[in-house]
């Protein structure tokens, strides 16, 4: 008997020790007051992204909401409910700054909550002046190569708890970010970089040493509501130089800890001693740092939005109007008083609108997808808008080795695939065909789109085995003449290397082989009479799951026009980070040493126009190498290469002085560091895209459309591809309110 | 029964350090450098400045210091037991450090006290379910073996061990969130709502309704079977006929006598069910919207945050050890014939 109570005991015991467990471990609601800032100067590059379509159930369209919304009079909540299928994390102070990933829900949250920075991102994707917050600004070129930005904000903005924004809260991040104490805390320390006197700055440890000091040269508070930022020589001119200046405000505390100030004696910026403040080895700032990036209750917001509440434990965010915001760079103010944010299930997220659980539905796209969600659009209940993506599928080629160095390779394989079918297919009509690194929105597209020349790459067989004929692709395995129709090694075209190509990467291209020969053939460059021949067999790496590399499968590397053409795409598939290990060469992410793969298919986008500084340059130069994943090295730039401490040419003048040759690497730099107009700009954009036409480091795919599903009790919803539907609830009211 | 059970946790230890060892170790071979991820936004920063790439060097073998991620596998494996200095200094988990998640950029602990909290909760609730179904289920099927009764739940437990649970669970969300509007299709509580007390738990049970009859339904099948099984051979036991003889009634010797012994079997599976209390389903969890374990557990897998998953495992490792020494425990105490003693 005892031993039974004994036993009873036991699982008593197991089971009380598991309810201990799971107590409520809420966080309490805030109280709607608080603040934040994320340097937007710090734009990251463009993503770049598996395309692996989601996948919904087919809904009911006749399916009505339901949930608490609506109240027994017919009338709405003023309350919206947002999800994402992306977890929220609580970094919303400062989402992902310093980290490799930055969480889409967590930069909605901040998007909301973050406001009153001296630039924000404009409908078409430019980082323009915020009138709300800036009174006036200059730019000034200084005799020694930089440039002063002078900005004087306005007065009588304030945090959501009332405290006045001044110019200190302006500058407090960038001088936090760029410290050793906040490097401590987990932060880069990269932030202020392009300014002058950055790595003194960011050397100086509280105490005078060589080399350092606390003093931030190229930083200067000149008033309480005025300052200034000198961008060094290394950093201007640059075509989006004035991004420098964009900051954001943000309480002194959350970023420096209690009890800091920002000062100026005449010679830049500088921070109270106690924020260098020692215990042992340790900063005493940087722990109170590290607390603060979570903190959403002790500091006050400067968004359009507070977070009055955060479930870690649920993933839901609630956040409320903050009534002290003055409005955006338009002056636009929320209408819609509560926001929700909840966490989606890729399974089920359809079902989650139809049934109330969300309200809106951002960002559907794909055939299958899209279908799903525009059967339960009526009009009545669920409405949609929907936008052309900032960004691009696309087959991307590594240029450096293999088959895929040369130029009529990368055309013959544009011209295989029938890239009209194949956006049709994968988008289901939602999406359209581009034919160079843009999509059909971006504005410098839309400037040049009339006047530009582009080769068509129509599907055609017949230009793709003409193409690779004139390339030198004409013999067999035995250095005689190609036979259409010929087995085994001999089924592909070769092509007699000369010395050169042999020897790129250390002769590489000597020992060249096909992999994942399901059929038991290998293709390899075979040496005859002393000469090198390549096989014209490309291997082929694509993520998977991924309805894009399943179908690149069946309309390109089975296709009979591809054997027909004397070539063979061997598909190797494996997980994302492989895909990129194998693109960037990092062997911390699988790459083993020797490039294997010569093609890839991934998605590129951009979230500002800024991103296409860093996504379109080319180069050899280390320092710009990890930009340049194609591996392309433009003959042209060996001729004409750019030199960024050279006189800035004109296009016509480089174009003239090049003899019409302007290599890739030339034109991606001067795009940026020689334009100083936005004519200028997209001359050089229009001759960039031109080049990349020519030589195709990428097979552009499809630009497709995404559909934002929403309740329609949600109006003046209207998202864009550079504004999100977070962005766009600023925008938008429920009906009645 | 003291002495047995030190030399138990004794064996365990030893065992956990093993295992310990051989999970590194393997982690370990996975081409992954966290110093280069980390090293990442300082690569983006640093733009047009001139020597770039050294730089930017520079930084990735200072984070692989700051790491420890440029020393051997034991080097690294005694710092994160604590056993050895990583950069300069003792942080392992003897120091109380359970590792970091460099995804979510917190402490491991941090990032799994709410998912394991979310995962217990529910467990808990499917677990007491599971069982108080099953096991008079099962008695009940062995008692009426061959009757129409048994056929049909025999029927219909060996469908539900055979339908995977993420069919299921769509079947089920389809049938109760969608037509019938029963539950909802996903989440853990009212968007908005900021209930306290009991009517958070309500909203929150509301809300676990459906996932928590997926898994009871999903562990059905087993469970009956097994019990049905075990009090089918206790049934046919020469004592069972004896007290039969005796006169005793049914229900005596149903419970009393054939369930005791049908129990030892029964013993392991159901302290299995308690110990997996603390083990998150990544299929429910992930088609629910849950926040729990599993789905930690396979988003960790998947961004390669392995101090997380080492965490997770070394978690699972200690239950399962635990686990045997109780259910060894348990049959002393539930079976006389049984000593644990030695």
């Amino acid at each position: 008997m005892k031993r039974k109570k004994l036993l009873a005991l036991l699982l008593a015991s197991a089971m009380a020790f598991g309810l201990a467990a799971c107590g409520n471990g809420d966080t309490p609601p805030a109280d709607g007051s608080g603040a934040s800032s994320q340097p937007t100067s710090e734009e990251g590059t463009p993503e770049e992204s598996s395309e692996e379509p989601s996948e919904s159930s087919e809904a009911d369209a006749e399916e009505s909401t339901e949930g608490g919304s609506v109240a027994a009079d017919g009338t709405f909540e003023n309350k919206v409910i947002m999800g994402n299928t992306t977890d929220l994390t609580g970094d919303f102070r400062f989402p992902g700054w310093g980290t490799s990933s930055v969480g889409a829900s967590d930069q909605d949250i901040g998007r909301l909550t973050i406001g009153y920075g001296t630039q924000e991102v404009a409908e078409d994707g430019n980082l323009v002046w915020n009138d709300t917050a800036v009174k006036s600004h200059t730019e000034t070129e200084n005799e020694d190569g930089t440039a002063t930005y002078t900005v004087e904000i306005n007065e009588g903005l304030t945090f959501s708890d009332g405290t006045p924004i001044t110019a200190k809260n302006y500058l407090a991040t960038t001088l936090s970010f760029a410290s050793p104490v906040s490097m401590e805390a987990g932060r880069p320390g990269t932030s202020g970089m392009a300014f002058v006197g950055y790595q003194e700055f960011h050397d100086y440890t509280g105490e005078e040493a060589e080399g350092t000091s606390k003093e931030f040269t190229g930083i200067r508070l000149l008033g309480d509501y005025s300052f200034s930022f000198t961008v060094s020589s290394d950093y201007y001119p640059y075509y989006f130089a004035y991004t420098y200046a964009a900051v954001d405000p943000a309480p002194l505390g959350l970023v420096l800890g209690e009890g800091v100030d920002i000062l100026d004696d005449g010679n830049g910026v500088y921070l109270s001693e106690s924020f260098y403040e020692k215990n042992g080895d340790s900063y005493v700032k940087a722990a109170e740092i590290e607390a603060n990036r979570y903190d959403l209750t002790k500091y006050p917001f400067s968004g359009a939005y507070v977070v009055s509440d955060w479930d870690a434990s649920t993933k839901q965010a609630t956040m409320t109007i903050n009534p002290a915001f003055k409005g955006n760079y338009e002056g636009q103010v929320p209408s819609i008083e509560t926001i929700v944010y909840v966490k989606l299930t890729q399974e089920t997220q359809l079902e989650m609108l139809t049934t109330g659980g969300t309200d809106i539905l951002g960002g559907v796209t794909g055939g299958k997808d899209t279908t799903a969600a525009l059967a339960v659009v009526d009009g009545e209940n669920f409405t949609e808008v929907h936008y052309q993506r900032a960004g691009y599928g696309k087959i991307q080629f590594d240029c450096d080795f293999g088959p895929t160095m040369f130029q009529e390779v990368r055309q013959a394989v544009t011209y295989l695939l029938n890239r009209t079918e194949f956006c049709q297919t994968f988008t289901g009509g939602y999406g359209v065909v581009v034919d160079g690194p843009y999509s059909p929105d971006l504005a410098p597209w839309r400037a040049v789109q009339d006047e530009i020349e582009l080769i068509d790459y129509s599907f055609s067989p017949e230009t793709a085995k003409k193409v690779l004929e004139d390339g030198g692709w004409i013999y067999n395995s035995k250095g005689e003449a190609y036979e259409e129709g010929a087995e085994g090694v001999d089924a592909v075209r070769y092509k007699k290397l000369t010395a050169d190509e042999a020897n790129v990467l250390d002769g590489i291209n000597k020992t060249y082989a096909s992999v994942s020969n399901t059929d038991g053939v290998t293709y390899q460059t075979v040496e005859v009479n002393g000469e090198y021949y390549m096989p014209l067999a490309i291997n082929w790496f694509g993520s998977s799951p991924n309805e894009v590399t399943d179908l690149i499968s069946t309309t390109l590397a089975n296709s009979s026009d591809l054997a027909a053409a004397g070539m063979v795409v061997r598909a190797t598939t494996g997980d994302f980070d492989k895909l990129l290990g194998e693109i960037y060469r990092e062997p911390t992410y699988g790459y083993n040493g020797t490039p294997t793969y010569g093609m890839y298919n991934l998605a590129t986008g951009f979230s500002a126009l800024t991103n296409l500084d860093t996504s379109y340059q080319w180069s050899h130069d280390p320092a710009w190498f990890t930009n340049s994943s194609n591996k392309l090295y433009d003959p042209y730039d060996i001729d004409f290469p750019y030199d960024l401490k050279a006189d800035k040419l004109s296009y016509e003048e480089a174009v003239a002085a090049s003899g019409d040759k302007l290599g890739m690497d030339y034109l991606s730099m001067a795009m940026v560091y020689n334009a100083a107009t936005e004519d200028e700009f997209n001359q050089w954009y229009m001759g960039y895209v031109e080049r990349w036409n020519e030589l195709m480091p990428d097979i552009p795919l499809y630009s497709n459309f995404y559909y934002d599903v929403y309740n329609a009790k949600i109006e003046n919803f209207q998202t864009s591809p550079f504004r999100g539907p977070a962005a766009a609830l600023l925008y938008a009211n429920v009906k009645g309110f | 029964m003291g002495k047995y059970i030190l030399k138990r946790l004794g064996y365990m230890a030893i065992v956990l350090l093993i295992l310990s060892f051989l999970m590194f170790f393997v982690y370990s071979l996975i081409p992954y450098d966290r110093a280069v991820a980390e090293a990442e936004p300082y690569r983006k920063g640093l733009k047009t400045t001139e020597n770039a790439a050294e730089l930017y060097q520079a930084k990735v073998e200072e984070l692989r210091r700051e790491l420890g991620t440029d020393q051997n596998v034991v080097v690294r494996y005694l710092g994160w037991i604590g056993l050895a200095p990583i950069n300069g200094k003792y942080n392992g988990i003897l120091q109380g450090n359970l590792g970091y998640s460099y995804s979510f950029d917190r402490s491991a602990r941090e990032v799994l006290a709410d998912p394991l909290k979310n995962t217990v909760f529910i467990n808990i609730f499917a677990t007491f379910l599971g069982l108080g179904i099953t096991i008079p289920l099962g008695i009940f099927c062995a008692v009426h073996r061959g009757s129409k009764r048994d056929t049909a739940v025999q029927i219909g437990t060996i469908i539900g061990y055979s339908i995977p649970g993420f069919i299921i669970s769509i079947v089920f969300i389809w049938i109760f969130a969608i037509l019938l509007k029963w539950f909802p299709v996903s989440g853990m509580k009212t968007p908005g709502s900021s209930y306290t007390g009991l009517a958070e738990l309500k909203d929150r049970l509301y809300y676990m309704a459906l996932p928590l009859i997926v898994m009871t339904f999903s562990s059905l099948g087993g469970m009956t079977r097994y019990v049905r099984a075990s009090m089918s051979e206790a049934l046919s036991l020469d004592c069972i006929r004896t007290a039969r003889a005796k006169g005793l009634v049914e229900k005596t010797v149903i419970y009393s006598h054939a369930f005791r012994n049908a129990l030892i079997p029964i013993i392991t599976l159901v302290i299995g069910w308690f110990i997996g209390i603390f083990s998150g389903s990544i299929v429910i969890e992930n088609i629910f919207g849950l926040n729990g374990v599993g789905r930690i557990y396979i988003l960790s897998l998947n961004s390669k945050d392995f101090e997380v998953v080492l965490l997770l495992q070394m978690f699972y490792v200690i239950l399962g050890l635990l686990g045997n020494l109780i259910v060894d425990i348990a049959y002393g105490l539930a079976d006389p014939r049984v000593r644990v003693n030695k």
